[in-house]
């Protein structure tokens, strides 16, 4: 990487760091806590943009996808499996965040709950993503295998987004925007800022994986190079 | 003051995961890196041959 793209990523790591300890102070110590759930319902702060994240990688999956197989450059491949990567991340501390909210808030660790069961799917779609890519013969029939789990996976998430309303699920909407209950300014606030981190440490994460596929490809040609004289 | 740990134990297993992956790909980052370096000077070396 350039020195300048260094310096950048240095720097979106030094704001991200900044930004999470403020996003961990308002968590504990600024957002009051929920009338209902009490101080369980703090895990909400970063498991939801957790799990928009997670979306966010799917998105960014879907259109490194279609452009691989639009126009076969390896570089929306290795956008793709960065945004396969990090979205496995994310949902799966997404899997495992919700069930520890749940035990206290419903007296059980999982439940095969329209919302839970859908997000699972995405969470084995995006692993068979990544199996599809190591088990292939070769990279290109792997990139194309991928690309197209890539965007069954993406045809998921709005399956999950509209879970709740079509299987009325007891998964909760606690920051649903437009919802009857108003909701205290400082737990608004510190929603934003801990989705804002989060996306932050999505674009960091992703650029480091991006990075590390495209400099995977550079020694494969080396290597080729080398084997050639 | 049960809810508690379970608010611990959630945000630790996040601080954990996102760490462990970040520190996963900057050591696998730098690997490569020298990797790539290493097979550059190889192949100067083959081309002046």
């Amino acid at each position: 990487m350039s020195r300048t793209g260094d310096a950048l990523l240095w720097a979106l790591y030094g704001l991200t760091a900044g930004l999470m300890c403020v996003a961990i102070y308002m968590v504990f110590l600024y957002a009051p806590d929920e009338l209902v759930m009490g101080a369980v319902q703090r895990v909400f702060y970063f498991h939801v943009p957790a799990a928009m994240v997670t979306f966010g990688s799917v998105a960014v999956l879907l259109a490194g996808s279609v452009a691989y197989l639009w126009t076969r450059d390896l570089r929306w491949d290795n956008l793709s499996l960065a945004a396969t990567e990090c979205g496995l991340v994310f949902c799966t501390l997404v899997l495992i965040t919700g069930p520890i909210w749940a035990k206290p808030a419903w007296g059980v660790w999982w439940t095969w709950e329209a919302r839970l069961t859908t997000t699972l799917i995405l969470w084995v779609l995006l692993a068979a993503c990544m199996m599809v890519r190591g088990y292939a013969e070769n990279r290109d029939l792997g990139a194309r295998l991928a690309s197209v789990v890539g965007i069954v996976a993406a045809l998921d998430v709005p399956i999950i987004h509209k879970a709740v309303d079509w299987w009325r699920g007891q998964h909760p909407q606690v920051f649903k925007p437009g919802s009857d209950s108003a909701m205290d300014p400082r737990m608004l606030n510190t929603f934003v800022v801990c989705i804002v981190v989060f996306l932050m440490l999505f674009g960091l994460l992703l650029a480091v994986r991006f990075r590390q596929a495209q400099l995977d490809d550079r020694v494969e040609r080396l290597v080729q190079r080398i084997a050639d004289r | 003051m049960k809810s508690y740990n379970f608010l611990f134990w959630a945000y630790n297993v996040i601080w954990l995961g996102l760490g462990v992956y970040l520190a996963v790909l900057l050591v696998r980052l730098n690997r490569t890196r020298r990797r790539v370096e290493r097979l550059e000077q190889r192949v100067d070396e083959l081309a002046r041959d």
